[in-house]
């Protein structure tokens, strides 16, 4: 999926300008000419002046004859099962997010390890084991090893009765 | 030379021994596997070595990457696809010959040569290191602020195809390092009343977010692709390499000093130390018509020249704090995380962390040998894990690890925001790499500026003041004017051609 430098650049333009309206909140400190908004100010007036360089080399070619398209989808995402494979790791890191607190790490790993293998066509034992094999790997190195306070959720609180 | 010895017992020490070996091991798995780069290898281990006293982080860092630059030669000659991107410039030279039966030679050459630019890069970093940071001692604001712009300025022109998208990729980087405390004022800025965001925003995350998860969404759509290999059975490796070495040792000399430099370039790291050292290979070559048809010139040149690039980009990381490649931007974070601010007073105060990095450098590319040996021995079962696994295990252990830096769901949300900004960037040809250098140059930048600004009180002549600083800006001025001319140049060749049309 690929937006037109036209709109690339907007975006941009749009962001660097909420930035710099951001800026005008910070305080002045008296006795001191330059404060914490000049360095944003500077960066996003580059944002600006690289972003209008791009919409004047789009022109630029529009006006040689190319045409080039508001949204260029890639022949790739037409396929859905690609496309659900692509949307499936954002997907897992939003779904263990939303998960890990209530469910507990443990459960957690192990179903998401286990769902995306499977989805990516791995035999069913074989993913059942590396997923119990990964998710107590991961369980010992960093939350007895290192000490990560892994979120215990429901599944700690079952085994360890409270 | 207290440190020295103080050094040796920091490095020979059991624990650190065996971090040097897992992480040896690490790095060949994750060169080899293409579609996993060294980067990438390195974002992976901060995690790991986040609990470690310096020593032993940094070891890891330096032997995963040495032994991963390496081992993206092996797939690159059986499945003419590069392990990491420092090997495809002479991605399809090493499987052309791996089709005319020259597979083992091939193999063995990248080994060795690969072990000697290593060290010759390892050789300018200990002679180069000490002298610059002597020099740089003496440094204020004002030189920072133009070495600071230098280094940035080289990662665009050097390290991207297209200066536009690459100075916005920039600048976005360094607005991205604003958020939080302002380093003049201490400030809260953009953090919305958030505290997570008062802290700024974590590099590691951000790392793991941009160099891993970005591509584990890329690699996802083509899980089920695999390469074809070639040659199943490698036979004996060092044979014909010492006639190689006779008819070949300027191409490594000169492809090991070119990778040096390259890599202590701002910016500019492996990948692009290898394309220019074949390119220059075949510009000096007798015979340049046998490039591409599995000639070994070019690869001895290039495989050197990758090599000699990661020791190169510690001289400028070390004695200025300024990453000479991706690699060493997230050491720089390292650094900091242990208190370990990079700069030449680092040379003064802990003496002994400078001359144990180098001792590891030495001892990752000696090891290099036998480890590089076995793996391509075993490159066969190597290539075998399938990317369906994998990927799976690599995004749980990138969750995992993105948590850890934070203690807090923070970490991971930081990686799936830049994960996907960084997926977006790239589909649009916009660059990664000088983003990453943005965010961790931009709060040495701003100071260095805001510092300057309010000594010379607002004056930029005072920028040019003392001689140091004069000639870093006078660079810096002189490089914005070839940029310039460039675009104008090019400008009115385009007109000239339009008019030709008419």
């Amino acid at each position: 999926m690929r937006l037109s430098d036209n709109w690339l650049a907007l975006i941009f333009i749009a962001l660097a300008a909420a930035m710099i309206g951001v800026t005008t909140t910070f305080p002045a400190f008296p006795g001191q000419k330059y404060g914490p908004a000049l360095f944003p100010r500077i960066l996003g007036a580059g944002m600006i002046l690289c972003a209008l360089l791009i919409m004047y080399r789009a022109r630029q070619r529009r006006q040689e004859g190319a045409s080039e398209p508001a949204i260029a989808v890639d022949p790739v995402f037409r396929d859905p099962v690609r496309l659900v494979s692509f949307l499936a790791v954002p997907a897992a890191i939003g779904l263990y997010l939303l998960l890990v607190d209530w469910l507990g790490f443990v459960p957690t790993c192990f179903g998401i390890l286990a769902a995306l293998m499977l989805w990516f066509g791995v035999r069913h034992m074989t993913a059942l084991v590396v997923a119990v094999v990964m998710t107590g790997l991961l369980n010992w190195f960093f939350g007895t090893l290192m000490r990560v306070p892994l979120p215990r959720g429901l599944f700690m609180q079952l085994v360890q009765g409270g | 030379m207290t440190a020295i010895w103080a050094a040796f017992g920091l490095i020979f020490d059991p624990f650190v021994l065996m971090v040097i070996v897992l992480s040896a091991m690490f790095g060949l798995f994750v060169g080899a596997m293409p579609g996993l780069t060294a980067t990438m290898a390195t974002a992976l281990l901060v995690p790991v070595t986040f609990f470690m006293s310096p020593v032993p982080a940094l070891g890891a860092i330096v032997t995963a990457t040495t032994m991963a630059i390496f081992a993206g030669d092996i797939p690159a000659a059986m499945l003419r696809m590069p392990g990491t991107p420092a090997s495809a410039a002479y991605t399809d030279e090493s499987f052309a010959m791996a089709k005319k039966g020259q597979l083992e030679l091939n193999l063995g050459v990248n080994l060795v040569f690969s072990v000697v630019g290593g060290l010759i890069g390892v050789a300018f970093l200990i002679a180069g290191a000490p002298l610059l940071a002597e020099l740089a001692i003496n440094f204020s604001s004002f030189e920072y602020f133009w070495l600071a712009c230098l280094g940035l300025l080289c990662a665009i022109m050097i390290g991207t195809g297209d200066p536009v998208k690459g100075f916005l990729s920039l600048f976005v980087g360094l607005a991205i390092g604003c958020i939080g405390i302002d380093p003049a004022a201490g400030f809260p800025r953009f953090t919305f009343g958030n505290i997570d965001l008062m802290s700024g925003i974590n590099f590691i995350p951000t790392m793991i977010g941009v160099f891993a998860v970005s591509e584990l969404m890329r690699g996802a759509m083509t899980v089920d692709e695999a390469g074809h290999m070639v040659q199943e059975k490698v036979g004996a490796l060092f044979r014909g390499i010492g006639a190689v070495t006779r008819q070949y040792w300027r191409n490594v000399i000169r492809g090991s000093i070119i990778g040096t430099l390259i890599g202590a370039l701002p910016g500019a790291g492996a990948d692009i130390a290898a394309w220019v050292s074949y390119a220059m290979a075949k510009r000096f070559s007798k015979e340049p018509e046998k490039f591409g048809t599995g000639h070994i010139e070019g690869v001895v040149e290039s495989t050197s020249s990758n090599n000699a690039a990661l020791g190169g980009a510690w001289i400028p990381a070390l004695v200025f704090g300024i990453p000479g490649d991706s690699i060493t931007a997230i050491v720089i974070g390292v650094l900091y995380m242990k208190g370990m601010n990079p700069g030449p007073t680092v040379f003064l105060e802990n003496p002994q962390f400078i001359y144990a990095v180098f001792i590891v450098f030495i001892i990752a590319n000696l090891l290099m040998l036998p480890l590089g040996y076995a793996a391509i021995r075993g490159a066969r079962r190597l290539l075998a894990v399938p990317k369906n696994i994998l990927l799976p295990v690599i995004l749980m252990f990138c969750i995992v690890g993105s948590f850890a830096m934070t203690n807090s769901p923070y970490g991971i949300v930081l990686m799936l925001i830049f994960g996907v900004f960084g997926w977006f960037l790239e589909e649009h040809g916009v660059p990664v790499a000088p983003l990453i250098l943005g965010l961790v140059l931009g709060e040495l930048l701003e100071s260095s500026f805001m510092t300057s600004m309010i000594k010379s009180d607002g004056a930029l002549i005072g920028f040019f003041s003392r001689p140091i600083a004069g000639v870093l800006g006078a660079a810096n001025l002189a490089i914005w004017a070839i940029i310039i001319w460039k675009a104008a140049k090019s400008h009115r060749r385009a007109a000239v051609i339009e008019h030709a049309d008419t």
